[in-house]
């Protein structure tokens, strides 16, 4: 299919314009033809970059349960008289697995997190502020480099989750949350602009702000 | 734009092989901004919950969908979700005005995750760089979610231009959004 016309198809199709009996054709075809998937490809990451900057909302719990039942494996009949053994095995064993499969999985996830913010600090030249309590023995620090392109903020002391928030013409935009593992809490902040002033939040409550010099 | 990483990559590579661990990893990845590009499409919590768990579903139905040369994983997820989403609002035949949409700003405070003025006012930017035709005809297709044959139809222009239109449009705008050095 790779006519001198097919990179105006992939933008239709990447951009949802094609109507639903040619996306299916095309579909079918990018199963077959390495060429023109590379080609739809490029415009699914054009698509894909303009996308990314609309605004963001957290995934619903209820969305991601769904999704995790519909991913996992279908689960065989089973004998009555296994409920017991079963049920017996899940106390002694399972149950802690899975507890520590999850703080595993969320262990992980911040694992990357940090692993790309200590990037970030080991390679590029940075400034550090430090956030001023408004009461409390917590300490927090920000590191950011003088084009605003990332941020890293670190919290020592927090017995919980605080919320990170960006304070500018008189407005708060929550940027995410800094989560404690053990003594100390990190949040790594990709941006693509300088931000002046942050504070962090316990529920609706400023408890720490930074002012960012550049 | 970013270059994958190695962990990004040998996703794609089990997610492409079908992996049940590599769709489950994928979603929780992007769990966020999938359901957050249904959620700007259908402007509806419920509906786009639906919306991102049938393009899952459809995917792990469908084991070839996804080949890793056809490039970024996220990308591709991206724009299933996104079609997914587009073609449910068709049969409601629920449109946004293109006006609303650029000027719309977030409701739901307690769901947001990020919602910086200043991100959506570089994609403005990038759109206001465009020529008039070219401006129209990507912002009836991503905003509105209308189809070459429509769009063409309300521009009245030739069904080819209207392609030639989007397909530059798009790059344009991308080229833009790349060169200001935004991450993602």
């Amino acid at each position: 299919m790779t006519d001198a016309h097919f990179g105006e198809r992939a933008a239709l199709y990447a951009l949802g314009a094609l109507d639903a009996t040619e996306s299916a054709a095309l579909e079918a075809h990018l199963r077959v033809c390495a060429e023109c998937a590379k080609l739809v490809g490029e415009a699914e990451r054009d698509v894909d970059t303009i996308a990314s900057l609309e605004t963001r909302r957290r995934a619903p719990e209820a969305l991601t349960n769904r999704v995790e039942r519909l991913l996992a494996p279908a689960r065989q009949p089973q004998a009555p008289w296994r409920f017991a053994a079963v049920a017996a095995a899940f106390l002694i064993g399972i149950l802690p697995s899975a507890y520590l499969w999850e703080r595993n999985r969320v262990m992980q996830d911040a694992m990357l997190s940090q692993s790309a913010a200590m990037d970030r600090l080991a390679t590029t030249a940075h400034r550090t502020a430090s956030f001023r309590p408004a009461g409390g023995a917590l300490a927090a620090d920000v590191m950011y480099p003088s084009d605003g392109s990332w941020y890293v903020i670190v919290v020592r002391g927090a017995s919980h989750a605080l919320h990170v928030a960006w304070m500018h013409d008189g407005a708060q935009t929550m940027l995410g949350d800094v989560v404690p593992h053990g003594r100390v809490a990190m949040l790594y902040l990709p941006k693509s602009h300088r931000m002046e002033q942050l504070a962090l939040m316990d529920g609706p409550r400023v408890v720490a702000q930074a002012q960012l010099p550049y | 734009m970013a270059r994958a990483s190695g962990d990004e990559e040998a996703l794609a590579v089990a997610f492409a092989a079908h992996e049940r661990w590599a769709f489950a990893r994928a979603y929780r990845e992007y769990a966020s901004l999938l359901y957050s590009v249904a959620y700007n499409v259908l402007s509806n919590s419920e509906e786009a919950q639906d919306c991102v768990a049938d393009a899952i579903a459809r995917l792990w139905r469908s084991p070839s969908a996804y080949s890793s040369g056809r490039g970024s994983l996220r990308s591709f997820l991206v724009v299933c979700v996104r079609n997914e989403a587009i073609s449910r609002r068709r049969r409601q035949s629920r449109r946004l005005r293109l006006e609303e949409r650029l000027a719309a700003m977030p409701v739901e405070h307690q769901e947001l995750e990020v919602a910086d003025p200043i991100e959506r006012d570089r994609v403005r930017r990038a759109f206001a760089k465009l020529p008039d035709d070219q401006r129209a005809a990507v912002a009836l297709a991503f905003y509105e979610g209308k189809t070459h044959t429509e769009i063409a139809s309300e521009l009245n222009a030739p069904l080819g231009t209207i392609k030639s239109r989007i397909s530059h449009g798009l790059r344009k705008i991308a080229a833009s959004l790349g060169s200001e050095g935004g991450e993602r």
